[in-house]
């Protein structure tokens, strides 16, 4: 980024920080910078503080490698949820998706990645030991596979469909149909094709 | 913003994707005319793109592309065949995945290789239709020739006399089988049975649907394996990503009932 001989320091090396960020260019870099140069003290520190929290109190949960401050995390040891259904995620951002749906009153396993063969991404760079362990000792029953309709996350869900396969456990996968305000003119045939064998009477 | 950006099509195989920023993704793509490219499909990975769907890994799309500063932006895409099959069997998904990674790895970017994007549809068609995973064994033998590393496999690599029937060195430094005389000079490689031998050289010869036709046992498929995996690593310096893949799917159990769409998979 072409900050100018003129850019103070400290001004230069914020700008270079938020552009380090997702979704972040050069411009929008360098209005948070001028932007966080005129709020309040307080309000910068706020940041500040918030930003230093994340990364000291903020762990991943032994059990199911959810983002959280507390281990296990409110999932894990809330006694109200199902223990018998795991629906296995993605990312942990993930969870929420699911959570603002409700209706799932499971737990969850948050993978961290899906399968990339290509980028070179394996099975074991995904947290699916940790998964392992928790479908030793009998009580879950059935095994949701959350990961996305897409290449990489298919292929995630039938390896672990593989995997888990000789446990006796239920791997069942989220039905893939058109999402809801979709067009049927733009839907690919792949989609359209799975929307058909999922239809449902009226 | 300057002047118009033109616009071009294309159809192709989609070999990769890698995601940017939110919502973006760059693609890149092996065409019939344009070889390999890379472009960028904006807001791709939101629900409500048109694109999406019609933009994944191994799927073969038509589309119109326009030219950018850096990188060509995708404008539209739409699927000509989605590879149901292929990407609902994690066998085949891989052993696919292996032989996209193949091409990109073989190829530079805006420069066709003849025959090879036909050959990346055959081999895709023949998994698609039930064809064993050994199709990728042809894919194999004939992208080196095309991409000018033929293999040595009717006489001597070396020296030029003609193969006994007989077990026969397949040396990757030599560039192909190698006689009996020979070997001290060929740098290591596979020692390969007669039954390989013969199958290297009818997927050298053949056309996609005779080899299909032939029964390749597992046993057989990976000697073939191990051997043209030597060669392939010697030609491009490195170890392919997918290799390691498809050898972590070759461990996992066998597949019992298969995952069925949409539904239970118990
Ligand atoms: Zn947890
Ligand atoms: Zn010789």
């Amino acid at each position: 980024m072409a900050e100018g001989a003129g850019t103070p320091e400290p001004i230069a090396r914020l700008i270079e920080a938020f552009h380090r960020l997702p979704g972040i260019g050069p411009k929008s870099a360098q209005r948070l910078a001028y932007h966080i140069l005129r709020v309040s003290p307080q309000e910068a520190e706020a940041l500040a503080t918030a930003i230093r929290d994340v990364k000291e109190r903020i762990r991943f949960c032994s059990v199911c490698l959810n983002i959280t401050d507390a281990d296990p995390c409110a999932y894990c040891t809330d006694a109200r949820r199902d223990g018998s259904v795991i629906c296995v995620v993605e990312q942990a951002l993930d969870i929420m998706a699911v959570e603002r749906a409700g209706g799932f009153r499971g737990r969850y396993h948050v993978l961290h990645g899906v399968l990339n063969p290509i980028d070179g991404v394996g099975p074991e760079d995904l947290h699916i030991k940790e998964l392992l362990v928790r479908l030793g000792d009998g009580e879950v029953r059935e095994v949701i596979m959350a990961t996305n309709p897409s290449l990489e996350g298919e292929a995630t869900a039938m390896y672990i469909h593989r995997l888990v396969g000789p446990l006796g456990v239920r791997v069942t996968r989220l039905a893939r149909g058109l999402p809801s305000g979709a067009d049927l003119e733009y839907t690919d045939d792949l989609t359209l094709s799975r929307a058909f064998e999922g239809r449902q009477e009226l | 913003m300057a002047e118009r950006p033109r616009t071009y099509t294309a159809e192709g195989v989609i070999l990769r994707r890698r995601n940017i920023g939110e919502a973006d993704s760059i693609f890149t793509v092996y065409s019939d005319r344009e070889g390999k490219f890379d472009a960028v499909a904006r807001g791709v990975r939101k629900t409500r793109s048109k694109m999406r769907g019609h933009l994944e890994p191994l799927m073969r799309s038509r589309f119109l592309i326009a030219k950018g500063r850096t990188l060509d932006v995708f404008a539209q895409a739409e699927t000509v065949h989605h590879y149901r099959v292929v990407r609902e069997d994690l066998d085949r998904a891989a052993t696919a995945l292996y032989c996209a990674e193949l091409v990109d790895r073989f190829t530079v970017e805006r420069a066709p290789q003849e025959g090879l994007y036909s050959l990346l549809l055959g081999v895709l068609d023949a998994l698609e239709d039930g064809c064993g995973i050994a199709v990728a064994r042809y894919f194999e033998v004939q992208l080196l020739a095309l991409t000018g590393y033929d293999l040595a496999l009717e006489a001597c690599a070396l020296c030029g006399s003609p193969l006994p029937a007989e077990e026969t060195l397949l040396s990757p430094s030599a560039g192909g089988l190698v006689c009996r005389l020979c070997r001290p000079r060929a740098e290591g490689g596979r020692l390969l049975s007669l039954r390989a031998v013969k199958v290297l050289r009818y997927a050298r010869r053949e056309t996609l649907d005779a080899f299909a036709a032939v029964a390749v046992s597992p046993e057989l498929d990976g000697e073939l394996r191990t051997g043209l995996a030597l060669m392939l690593r010697h030609t491009l310096e490195r170890d392919l990503s997918a290799t390691r893949f498809v050898e972590d799917v070759r461990r996992l159990p066998a597949a019992h009932p298969p995952p069925s769409p949409g539904g239970s998979v118990e």
